[in-house]
């Protein structure tokens, strides 16, 4: 059944992608330039993910209910995609402009890394079967990784870079024209609607899949469910 | 028994793990000799090019093949040797950091094996090396916490931990790395130092902090 938010997130792609269309080209990189409209919000929602799985990790390690470890595996996975998306609109969009699909600039080796990171932590989450261990393992990883992620936002500021540095999230006026700076806002507000869509989704996908390993439904009461294992799985 | 004392004994333990197999000094340590012996055959084997890319070379081999050494498998790593411990009641704690020292000081005789290796094949300028006895121990550091989280994490699902600890090892290559190209072009390394320091610093307390969660049954 479709629900309110993901008719939302058709809305706001639809209105996102026309008002990257329409809006006038850049002054210098010309049409080339729209890519953006697609590579900032990707990238974004890419720290999004990534921080709902961080917090998500650490409420799992404090109060052990496996929803939280669902809203984290779900929240990565959504991430990688993204990631992956903004890796590869960077790159159609440098090989025309910067010559080359790939160079050795201190935030693309940065994203690629946080990239296969995460692809390890989703890596892990397959490789153990038992919900209850895997939130534990997971949770973990999901902290530790998260390292990466002002690591690839602070690089270009940190290290000489060929990436240029925030445009719009810095001290002071954003560097960029009204116009040209709505198509990049509805982008942004457009993917981070459809990332709420896809993540409720996968979350729901998740409890289908703990509960074929468990054979309990989630939610479901469970016989002797007052007796638990100290420090095991909640529901 | 105090934590101190509980280290003590498993790092030795550990240690001794190591004279009985000889995993890294058999095995880890001639086996990153080889792969520093192919890569010339790969990219040439001109002499002053061989120099210059030596030291990156060196730090690339130590972080993948490092991985190799946190995570040998020994008597001391099966699940039943892991639940004496529980029911022993050793602190999870002790256990990380008894594991991460081992694996440390296995690193770091890697490390030196390796950078004879390099100095012999490679003949790299050597300027400043003396700070080697600074970069030396806190990549072995770090690499040995970062290993033992993911093999924690991984629990013997062997081809995992690797692909756990590389991309997340890419701070200390930098600094290392960085370290090495400072000595050659005679420019400051403080700032490497102290990254690889700070990096130490904030595996050391994710390890020692999310040690206990860790435990439990594994599947």
């Amino acid at each position: 059944m479709t629900r309110p938010i993901e008719i939302a997130a058709a809305g706001t792609m639809l209105t996102a992608l026309v008002a990257g269309l329409v809006v006038p080209p850049d002054a210098i990189q010309g049409d080339l330039q729209r890519i953006m409209y697609v590579h900032v919000p990707s990238a974004w929602l890419a720290y999004l993910a990534f921080a709902v799985t961080l917090a998500s990790s650490i409420a799992h390690l404090v109060n052990r209910d496996l929803k939280w470890d669902r809203r984290a595996g779900a929240s990565a996975e959504v991430g990688v995609v993204f990631t992956g998306l903004a890796l590869a609109t960077g790159m159609i969009w440098g090989k025309p402009v910067w010559g080359v699909w790939w160079t050795w600039d201190a935030r693309l080796v940065l994203t690629a890394a946080m990239f296969f990171v995460y692809l390890a932590y989703l890596a892990l989450r397959r490789s153990v079967d038992d919900p209850v261990v895997r939130g534990r393992r997971t949770a973990v990883f999901g902290i530790v990784a998260a390292v990466q992620i002002p690591l690839v936002h602070f690089s270009v500021v940190w290290w000489r870079s060929l990436h240029q540095p925030p445009t719009v999230l810095r001290p002071g006026e954003p560097q960029i024209d009204p116009p040209l700076l709505f198509a990049l806002v509805m982008g942004v507000v457009a993917f981070t609607i459809l990332y709420a869509a896809l993540f409720r989704r996968r979350v729901e996908l998740a409890e289908v899949e703990d509960a074929l390993v468990t054979g309990v439904a989630v939610g479901e009461a469970v016989a002797g469910a007052a007796v638990v294992e100290p420090g095991g799985g909640g529901r | 028994m105090s934590l101190v004392h509980q280290i003590v004994v498993l790092f030795r333990f550990q240690l001794r793990d190591e004279v009985r197999t000889g995993e890294v000094a058999a095995v880890v340590i001639p086996f990153g000799a080889i792969a520093l012996l192919v890569i010339p055959m790969a990219i040439g084997i001109e002499t002053t090019l061989l120099a210059r890319v030596g030291p990156g070379l060196f730090w690339a081999v130590v972080l993948l093949f490092g991985v190799v050494v946190t995570q040998r498998r020994t008597a001391s790593t099966g699940q039943a040797h892991h639940d004496a411990l529980t029911l022993l009641g050793v602190d999870p704690a002790a256990r990380f950091a008894a594991t991460a020292l081992a694996s440390g000081v296995l690193l770091l005789v890697f490390e030196v094996a390796l950078g004879l290796v390099t100095i012999v094949l490679y003949d790299p300028l050597l300027t400043g090396w003396a700070w080697l006895g600074l970069v030396l121990p806190l990549v072995a550091a770090g690499l040995a916490m970062l290993g033992t989280i993911a093999g924690f994490v991984a629990d013997g699902r062997g081809p995992l931990a690797p692909l756990l600890v590389a991309p997340l090892a890419i701070p200390i290559l930098l600094g290392a790395a960085q370290a090495t190209e400072g000595l050659v072009q005679g420019a400051g390394i403080l700032r490497w130092i102290l990254m690889l320091a700070l990096v130490d610093v904030l595996l050391a307390l994710a390890g020692v902090l999310t040690a206990r969660p860790l435990e439990g049954p594994s599947t």
